[in-house]
């Protein structure tokens, strides 16, 4: 499991949670996003956008099955572009 | 062998709001026009009232109350977001009448928004307003037309 700090100031609304649920759609293993011990499915919008990641929040990315390395590190990297934003 | 018997699903959703609809690929933001968050249409409003589309269940309201989503009946999860950037007020403009986890019906007014104060923000009023668990789906039909909140049919969906 990787770990990463939202820094971006609108947090991960529509339009990010659009790009990262994209991303995770790609792999076939699971992928999950955590926040406060409560886990949800990458893949699943409604599930990113309920958690409502704001500033501040440490969100945990953790994948299960094939590649899920690479599903690991595409996710960080697309949430780092978003902090970038 | 009795597949041949089993109909296949469809939902009619009416507009959350009134105004005139465009089709998803006109709705100028590329993260709603591209479908990388699901299909279906979007409302150009000329009145603040969100009402709900079909019959469902309020899964989430956004804590900015910029966004809807509600899943019906039929399992599938309709997301309302009320106009274009509308995240950067943070809040302001929009008022949520009813709170996540309310049962709603077609018609049922979930949140106000006060169209003057987006455009004096400079904010776009297209409302996308799509299925976002698309492997449910088989196809979706729009009409473009004007539309009233509640009443006029605007998408046609087609379950798996």
């Amino acid at each position: 499991m990787k770990t990463i700090k939202i820094i971006n100031k609108t947090g991960i609304h529509a339009r990010p949670a659009g790009l990262l649920t994209k991303e995770a759609q790609k792999f076939s293993c699971d992928i999950d996003l955590i926040k406060d011990g409560k886990s949800v499915n990458a893949k699943s919008i409604m599930g990113i956008l309920g958690m409502g990641i704001a500033e501040g929040d440490v969100i945990g990315i953790q994948a299960n099955g094939t590649e899920a390395d690479s599903a690991i590190s595409s996710i960080y990297s697309i949430i780092e572009k978003i902090n970038q934003e | 062998m009795f597949n041949i018997f089993k109909k296949k699903k469809s939902l009619e959703l009416m507009s959350p709001m009134t105004g005139t609809v465009i089709s998803i690929d006109q709705v100028p933001d590329q993260v709603f026009s591209g479908k990388m968050i699901g299909d279906g249409a979007g409302v150009v409003p000329t009145k603040g009232s969100v009402v709900a589309p079909c019959n469902g269940t309020i899964s989430q309201i956004f804590p900015t109350n910029h966004a809807i989503g509600i899943e019906t009946e039929e399992g599938l999860e309709i997301l309302i977001h009320i106009g274009i950037d509308t995240v950067e007020l943070k809040g302001e403009g929009f008022k949520r009448l009813l709170e996540p986890g309310t049962k709603v019906s077609v018609g049922d007014a979930i949140v106000d928004v006060d169209l003057d104060f987006l455009k004096s923000k400079g904010k776009e009023l297209a409302t996308p307003v799509v299925v976002t668990n698309m492997d449910k789906v088989e196809k979706i039909d729009v009409v473009e037309t004007s539309c009233l909140a509640g009443k006029s049919k605007i998408i046609t969906v087609y379950m798996n």
